[in-house]
């Protein structure tokens, strides 16, 4: 783990975004230490024993993503900055086109920024070459999509461990085993996605996108694809993962009330925050939303 | 709708292009052959038209068929010409005679031909021939020669020099007083020709005072077909008159049937071409469509009719395979080269012609190409016409991989009746065996082809087992080989095929070359043998002089010689009749007479071996009739009968005597030495070294080398198949680069998902690597399966032919099987590549 200062996000308070001071207040209040024997500390970067020095799991720095060139060019993030700290569970929202979408591939490391600088943990991954990129999407990050999120030619059990497998790394399986227990995937795990319900489907990638105990989990519209019952299930899930395991989990929906799982919500337009609510409920979604229209 | 159709086919351009590929190549083999065997053929033809050119009317001795093996015609008397000359109507009248001379090159090396004969023939000014002189003068007297002008450029000789030519006499040193060419022609066919005058050539050719044909030239206003009349009521019993145009066909065909091993091999490669090439695009264009089917559900959810749909698909077919069949066409140009040069490089010089394309190529071209696409489209066209739209809409591709039992049944009975054809073919005697094999082998591939996708997934499971350990990439490689055994197989299918041939022809070549050696280590007791080089075409003879210059060396004891010559049997079946001194050839070699006696040879009739003799329903005290091409027919009685077939090298072995003098011109083919007693071996290779420097074109071998050189025939030929074969592995190996690409692009949104959670490029690589190796493999062992169980049918076939010891290389399978695996690499590099480079933005927002 690179521990550069320059590499570090920045000190002052960012426009948009949650606070040090809210998230270290909220971190004492969500942590807890996991159940039983199974589930062991979730902060391997050492965010526990060190909380003033890496407590940011994810920032953006002045921001940029334009596609296109010259007159017909579209910036789709139009610098961001914001800083979200470990241990929360945030969610993005903003009509189609407000780019949300794009600000989470850049963060992700699945796209570049034109200009500015992105960060997951310490790591400067506006920086990174595309090699050091799929790394760092295998080892620190975790992926929920809203569909087609498993690999349909591998069964539940080994799309929970892809990541690890492709790493060649051996899964922690007291962990992989709790996580299965909690989505209650048990009896599924020898079967193929195409045998698995919608709900089940979104559970393995869930399960998946934990089980390598990422830095940040992102998660694009994962709830868009199933009822509410199913989707409820899923966002209790993952706001488990947060409080339960100190989890970093940014996720983009239209969904006002998948969105009042988070602990704050960050509203994009025309590629910038114009908006930000901590711990919302959903009428205060619903009004921020008519409020931004235009 | 119609737009719908076309722009269809524009939309996607890769699929365009892989759909396209596969038709051009699958048509491009296809006309590539033909194009070159039309233009072999054809070569033949205008090259004989020409050459009789100037000549109305050949009179001769007459034969009783044409022998492959060169002139089988008596000579007539030169007296005969006179009488010709006195014939109304004649122009002019020029005896002629043709025999062997073979040029010796200035490093002493003979000029090589590539299996072209190696000519000599007398000159003549009236009637003026093809033969032209280019420069210098025609030849007169003993010591001049004109020279062809291919081998005076090859050569680097020129008018005024000298050049040692080897006839049925010893070598002697000529002048050359001229160059001589066939019209634009340097030479005919790739033959060397060495042009004496008339006496010159009937003392070297020993012919004195006789002549091989009477070249007539009619005068301007006789009608040649009264001329001929005349000309065949003046010439005597035995002799013939006939128009130059029959003698131009007639030795245009002989030639045509000495290649005929060509042809046919060339035919069959065709074959496998047009079938690898209709797996190729079947497959790719089933693909295609079932890629689509989202499309179609889409038309069909806005109001399209099945049927509207069904058309859409299929004119688009039609326009794709209309475009790439011309393509394939004019790729065929570019194959027919390429097939060219390769037979060169194993030493089968073809004379160099434009490319002839007849309208049959271009139809059969266009028809596979079309019919194959339409036929790939059909099945999955009418699937897309009646998918439910909803349904496709929601679940995207369909892939089921469902078997009626019709199917499996149908597939089955072909395959057994693929079985029987092939077994009626090679063990009941029967006509046209080629074709029984043929066809039988076409329909068990069909059948297999049929039941293939059935067996495929358990296949590919067991042969990606191993792959399956190798971490992730392996583990999703075996995966996505089995996940549409339909589609594994189809690809395999190519290299299946390709390899059961492979297969077919080493075991058989294994097995020749070691019933060959097992006969000759266990029968032939000849310290040395003598014969000329010579690739595939009929080996030039030697000299009857050598054998009488060895016999007169101390060093060597006994000197066997053995000719060769074509018969007739029944059906106008030819056979090769092998003529021996009984008595030489029983001191060198154990024939194993079994019935009768050797000995009785010497007074006239034949002996058979064993499995002629029951072949042909005699023994020993009966009479075989036959038919020999100068002397008509005979009856011949059967004095005894030999189990050694595969050493004698024919059925049928006649006393030297009676071959001669049914065999005009014969010479040896094969001299048999052995050392006189307490002479050192050395001592004797160094005699016959002396020898084998004044005949540059013979070589004498001494039991290894003999034994090499057998391998060393059979390798070649084996080469060459296999070098045929190579290409259909080429189409082979481009249609597993077609199916992977197709699938890469199928599974867009799969890769991007794996390259978003932490796929690397080099696994995602490695991915796409391993399940081409999977699938190639996976052909390639079935094909060697199939191979092995063609090769024991077609060797225990041939028992009876000297076939007699099956051995399978199975060091050479293991390596095929290696480089099919290496193929897999080759053939997944594209597809692994774009795989690799696939954004993955661009994937996960693909559906």
């Amino acid at each position: 783990m690179r521990n550069q200062p320059d590499a570090q996000p920045p000190d002052e308070e960012p426009e948009g975004g949650v606070t040090r001071e809210e998230r270290t207040e909220d971190e004492s209040t969500t942590l807890e230490q996991p159940e039983g024997g199974g589930a062991p500390d979730g902060q391997r970067e050492g965010a526990v024993d060190e909380p003033a020095l890496a407590p940011i799991a994810v920032a953006a720095r002045d921001a940029v993503k334009e596609f296109g060139e010259g007159a017909t060019a579209v910036r789709a993030v139009d610098g961001i900055n914001m800083e979200i700290p470990r241990g929360h569970f945030i969610a993005i929202m903003g009509p189609s086109g407000s780019g949300k979408s794009t600000l989470l591939h850049c963060l992700a490391g699945l796209d570049n920024l034109t200009a500015g600088q992105s960060f997951i943990g310490d790591a400067e991954v506006s920086a990174l070459g595309e090699k050091e990129r799929t790394r760092l999407r295998r080892d620190k990050v975790g992926f929920i999509f809203q569909s087609f999120n498993l690999v349909p030619t591998l069964t539940a059990m080994e799309n929970i461990t892809l990541p690890m497998d492709l790493a060649k790394r051996v899964p922690d399986k007291q962990w992989v085993k709790y996580l299965i227990d909690t989505v209650a995937l048990n009896d599924r795990l020898g079967h193929m996605p195409s045998e698995l319900s919608g709900g089940q489907q979104q559970r393995v990638a869930a399960a998946r996108a934990l089980a390598s105990r990422p830095e940040i989990v992102f998660a694009d519209e994962p709830t868009g694809n199933l009822d509410s019952r199913r989707g409820a299930e899923l966002l209790q899930f993952l706001r488990g993962a947060v409080d339960n395991f100190g989890q970093t989990i940014v996720m983009v929906t239209h969904d006002p009330i998948a969105a009042s799982h988070a602990d704050a919500v960050i509203f994009l337009a025309d590629g910038r925050v114009v908006e930000e609510l901590i711990a919302p409920d959903v009428q205060m979604i619903l009004d921020t939303i008519k409020n931004l229209e235009p | 709708m119609w737009k719908a159709a076309f722009r269809g086919v524009f939309a996607h351009k890769l699929r365009l292009f892989l759909t396209a590929l596969a038709v051009v190549l699958g048509v491009g083999f296809v006309t590539g052959t033909f194009v070159l065997t039309d233009t072999i053929n054809r070569t033949f033809d205008n090259l004989f038209v020409d050459v009789t050119e100037g000549v109305d009317v050949y009179v001769r001795a007459e034969s009783s068929f044409e022998s492959q093996l060169g002139s089988s015609r008596e000579s007539v008397d030169e007296n005969l010409l006179g009488e010709v000359r006195r014939v109304e109507g004649v122009e002019a009248a020029a005896g002629s005679v043709t025999g062997y001379a073979q040029f010796i090159d200035k490093q002493g090396e003979p000029v090589t031909t590539g299996g072209a004969p190696t000519l000599g023939v007398s000159w003549y000014d009236q009637p003026k021939g093809a033969l032209d002189i280019r420069a210098g003068r025609a030849p007169r007297g003993g010591d001049e020669v004109v020279m062809d002008a291919a081998t005076a450029e090859a050569g680097g000789f020129e008018v005024g020099d000298t050049v040692s030519i080897i006839t049925r006499q010893a070598p002697r040193e000529f002048q050359i007083v001229g160059i001589a060419g066939f019209g634009n022609a340097d030479n005919l066919g790739g033959a060397t020709l060495a042009v004496f005058d008339l006496q010159t050539a009937q003392g070297l050719l020993e012919k004195m005072g006789r002549l091989d044909s009477i070249d007539v030239a009619a005068e301007a206003s006789v009608d040649r077909q009264d001329l001929l009349t005349r000309l065949q009521a003046v010439v005597p019993e035995g002799v013939e008159a006939v128009a130059s145009e029959d003698v131009a066909q007639e030795q245009a065909d002989t030639i045509k049937g000495a290649l005929g091993f060509f042809n046919t091999a060339l035919l069959v490669f065709a074959g496998i071409s047009l079938f690898v090439g209709s797996f190729i695009i079947f497959n790719t264009f089933s693909v295609v469509v079932a890629q689509r089917t989202r499309e179609f559900a889409l038309l069909k959810a806005l109001g399209a009719g099945g049927r509207q749909i069904m058309a859409a698909v299929l004119v688009e077919a039609l326009l794709v395979a209309g475009v790439a069949s011309v393509l394939g066409l004019a790729a065929g140009f570019g194959i027919a080269g390429g097939l060219s040069a390769l037979l060169g490089a194993f030493g089968i010089d073809l004379p160099s012609t434009n490319l002839v394309l007849l309208p049959r190529t271009v139809v059969v071209g266009l028809l596979l190409g079309i019919a194959v696409t339409l036929v790939a489209a059909v099945g999955p066209a009418r699937k897309a016409a009646r998918i439910a739209p909803m349904e496709a809409l929601r679940t995207g591709l369909s892939s089921s991989a469902k078997f009626s039992r019709a199917t499996m049944v149908a597939a089955a009975l072909v395959i057994d009746a693929g079985i029987v054809i092939l077994m009626v073919g090679l063990f009941l005697d029967v006509e046209r065996t080629l074709w029984f094999v043929g066809s039988g082998a076409l329909l068990i591939f069909l059948g297999l082809a049929g039941v293939f996708p059935l067996f495929a997934g358990a296949v590919a499971r067991v042969v990606g087992a191993p792959v399956g350990r190798m971490g992730v990439p392996g583990r999703l490689a075996q995966r996505n080989s089995v996940r549409l055994p339909r589609r594994t197989a189809a690809t395999a299918a190519a290299l299946m095929v390709g390899l059961a041939l492979v297969g077919t022809v080493s075991i058989f070549a294994d097995s020749l070359k070691a019933s060959t050696q097992q006969v000759v280590d266990e029968n032939l007791f000849a310290d040395f043998t003598v014969s000329t080089g010579g690739a595939f075409g009929a080996p030039t003879g030697l000299s009857p002089v050598i054998a009488e210059e060895i016999r007169q060396l101390d060093e060597i004891d006994s000197v066997g010689a053995i000719r060769f010559g074509q018969f007739q049997r029944e059906r106008d079946a030819l056979a090769f009749v092998v003529g021996a001194d009984v008595d030489e050839l029983t001191e060198v070699a154990d024939i194993d007479v079994t019935q009768g006696s050797a000995g009785d040879l010497a007074d006239g009739g034949i002996m058979l071996s064993e499995e002629t003799a029951d072949d042909e329903g005699v023994e020993v005290g009966g009479n075989l009739d036959v038919v020999f091409a100068a002397t008509g027919p005979q009856s011949l009685p059967v004095v005894g009968v030999f189990a050694n077939q595969a050493l004698v090298g024919s059925g049928y072995l006649l006393g030297l005597d009676t071959f001669n003098a049914n065999f005009p011109d014969a010479v040896d083919q094969q001299l048999f030495l052995t050392i006189a007693p307490g002479v050192p071996a050395e001592d004797a290779a160094e005699a016959l070294e002396g020898i084998a420097e004044r005949y540059p074109n013979i070589s004498i071998l001494d039991q290894a080398e003999s034994r090499e050189q057998t391998v060393s025939q059979i390798n070649q030929l084996l080469g060459l198949v296999s070098a045929l074969l190579g290409l259909a592995l080429v189409i082979a190996v481009l249609g597993i680069t077609n199916t992977l690409a197709l699938s890469v692009f199928e599974r867009t949104t799969e890769l991007g998902l794996l390259r978003a959670v932490g796929m690397a490029r080099k696994q995602a690589r490695s991915m796409i690597r391993l399940e081409s190796v999977i699938i190639a493999v996976m052909g390639a062992l079935v094909g060697l399966a199939i191979g092995v169980f063609f090769g024991w049918a077609l060797v225990t076939a041939l028992d009876s032919e000297g076939i007699s010891t099956l051995s399978i290389p199975g060091l050479q399978l293991a390596a095929y099987v290696a480089g099919a695996a290496l193929a897999g690499i080759l053939a997944a590099v594209l597809p692994a590549r774009r795989a690799a480079r696939l954004n993955v933005l661009d994937a996960i927002a693909h559906e």
